[in-house]
């Protein structure tokens, strides 16, 4: 019995890992959704929603709903800004040649290769190389009782934040005029030119919503593990890079499941086994869903040219 | 600006001119594939482009709806400049495309295809669509699948019906009988003529020079990059050189 309540805590841990990583994850299947290329600097996006969020607690100490609609607009200005700097110099190729060019595509994976790297720099500049504390007041570590089981208000937090986020992520994508285009976009790009769709202002605002998501993320992970650091971005964009793999590169859906899933083995792992094995776990499944289904669990068999 | 002309004066329905392309040249790299293309399209003609494979039709059309940049030439459409305008711009100003290779959304609904269709549209989408789906009726029964799932008749239906969504002025179709049943064809190329009666000009480009000259007012013939004969569809089904190479004799 007492295994159960443990057992059922470190789910619990897991999951709210995980949503983290679903929140990082949804950014980048977004944003290969619309433009078919990963963004390297989907990490850097969250670091910068926790080191802003930090400088605005420090400076202003405002309420803890406060800061959360300031990283969004962060987050989102990072993301239009990553677009213009990474990406849209390399879409002013139009002819066959260049659009279907091995090195075209991997000019642009190293640009926002080289912005990650650049922005990581600049923060271990500004505020060195480690951990910096938050403030007590703001942590979220508190414990919460629900029944037998003891959750981190963390916990609580993220699970709220994620829900509200995937609820609005959904009805953006399903009913707005700009959520349809984003979906055109990211389906047919030629179609979505010849409907009039301004595709780069779609390029844009997907860079983003993607990034918002991406910075919040980051915010809440620093607030609840009660430190951040510039290089706290790299661990989660690695897994939310293979949930978006294991979900099959387009499937925001399958992005989340396999998110979740990631969250709860690696917690279970760490408390069966020696820490050293969770990063081991989610390669493991990486490899095992690419030998098995090489689509991702849930994918289509989108092209992936 | 409209040019003089006597072209215009081939068809019945009017002498305005919807379309004036002069020159049209488009550069791809090293190579010139369009080499100084001239039409013209009357306000409510249907007017047909024939040519061989590689000629350069789509690309002509490409041009148009401002995927393609141009190299030279002007186009003006409905007496206002539109050389090189982005394609959000040109789909705004009314000129639409059902593009060769169908281009659909083939993961998402019919309907909202054809929703995507109509995003210029400010009002009455919901009227357009009802609009669509009497002259496309199949498109009704099918208006929650997936796109993709539709057979390839009723994916042209569906480009064409997409691109009718936004009440065009001029519509675009590229080669829109490839690969389909010669019962299909027709009932498309039926629908033709019943679309220009509703307000739309037509400009067409086929392979299938039989069945665009049977509905077309005007037609012309484009080789290498450039146009070698025009002249009224009538006068173009008699002339021998075109029975020759495209009404196989
Ligand atoms: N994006 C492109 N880049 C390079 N060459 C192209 C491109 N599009 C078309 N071409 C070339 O231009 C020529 C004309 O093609 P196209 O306009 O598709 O002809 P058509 O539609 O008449 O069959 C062909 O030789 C084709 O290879
Ligand atoms: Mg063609």
């Amino acid at each position: 019995m007492v295994f159960d309540v443990f057992f059922l805590q470190q789910v619990i841990n897991g999951l709210s890992i995980g949503c983290v990583y679903a929140l990082m994850a949804i950014g980048f299947t977004l944003i290969f959704g619309v433009l078919n290329v990963v963004n390297f600097a989907h990490g850097e996006v969250y670091t910068i929603g926790a080191f802003v969020g930090l400088m605005v607690i420090t400076a202003l100490a405002p309420p803890l709903l406060a800061v959360v609609p300031l990283v969004l607009a962060v987050g989102a200005v990072s993301g239009v800004g990553l677009e213009r700097i990474a990406f849209r110099p390399f879409r002013r190729f139009t002819d066959e040649a260049s659009q279907k060019s091995r090195a075209m595509r991997e000019a642009t994976l190293l640009s926002s290769l080289a912005v990650s790297i650049v922005t990581r720099e600049i923060m271990m500049h500004i505020f060195g190389g480690d951990m910096q504390g938050i403030p007590s007041g703001y942590l979220l570590q508190q414990p919460v009782a629900i029944g037998p089981i003891m959750v981190a208000s963390g916990s609580l937090v993220i699970f709220a934040t994620s829900a509200v986020m995937l609820g609005a992520l959904q009805f953006l994508l399903y009913r707005t005029q700009t959520g349809l285009g984003i979906r055109a976009v990211s389906n047919n790009q030629l179609g979505a030119r010849y409907v009039g769709i301004n595709t780069d202002r779609t390029i844009v605002t997907t860079f983003a919503v993607g990034s918002m998501l991406g910075a919040t993320a980051g915010i809440l992970v620093g607030l609840y593990d009660g430190a951040i650091s510039p290089h706290m971005g790299f661990a989660p964009g690695v897994k939310a890079f293979v949930a978006m793999v294991m979900g099959g590169l387009s499937s925001i859906p399958g992005a989340v499941a396999c998110a979740l899933l990631l969250g709860v083995s690696e917690s279970i792992a760490t408390e069966f086994l020696s820490s050293g094995w969770k990063d081991l776990i989610t390669y493991s499944l990486l490899v095992i869903t690419l030998v098995f289904f090489p689509q991702g669990l849930f994918g289509h068999g989108r092209e992936r040219a | 600006m409209p040019l003089d002309g006597a072209q215009a004066s081939n068809t019945a329905v009017a002498t305005r001119r919807i379309l004036e392309v002069r020159d049209l040249t488009v550069r791809m790299g090293p190579q010139e594939i369009l080499r100084g293309v001239s039409l013209d399209v009357a306000e409510g003609a249907i007017v047909a482009v024939l040519g061989a494979n590689g000629v350069g039709k789509t690309t002509l059309m490409r041009a148009l709806s401002g995927i393609y940049r141009t190299s030279g030439g002007a186009t003006v459409f409905d007496g206002e400049d539109m050389t090189d305008s982005p394609s959000h711009e040109v789909v705004r100003r009314g000129l639409a495309q059902a593009p060769e290779g169908r281009q659909i959304f083939g993961t998402m609904t019919v309907r909202e295809n054809l929703l995507l269709g109509g995003r210029t549209l400010r009002h009455d989408r919901a009227a357009r669509m009802e609009r669509m789906l009497e002259l496309f009726p199949r498109l009704r029964e099918r208006l929650t699948q997936k796109a993709g799932s539709l057979s390839g008749g009723e994916q042209q239906m569906l480009c064409i019906a997409r691109a009718l969504m936004s009440k065009p002025r001029l519509l675009l179709l590229d080669e829109p009988s490839l690969g389909l049943a010669p019962m299909v064809v027709k009932q498309i190329f039926d629908l033709l003529v019943q679309i220009r009666s509703e307000g739309t000009s037509i400009l067409l480009v086929e392979q299938n020079a039989r069945a665009a000259l049977r509905v077309a007012d005007h037609a012309y013939v484009m080789e290498a990059g450039r146009v070698t004969l025009s002249g009224s569809a009538a006068d173009l089904a008699a002339d021998p050189r075109v029975r020759a190479a495209y009404l196989g004799g």
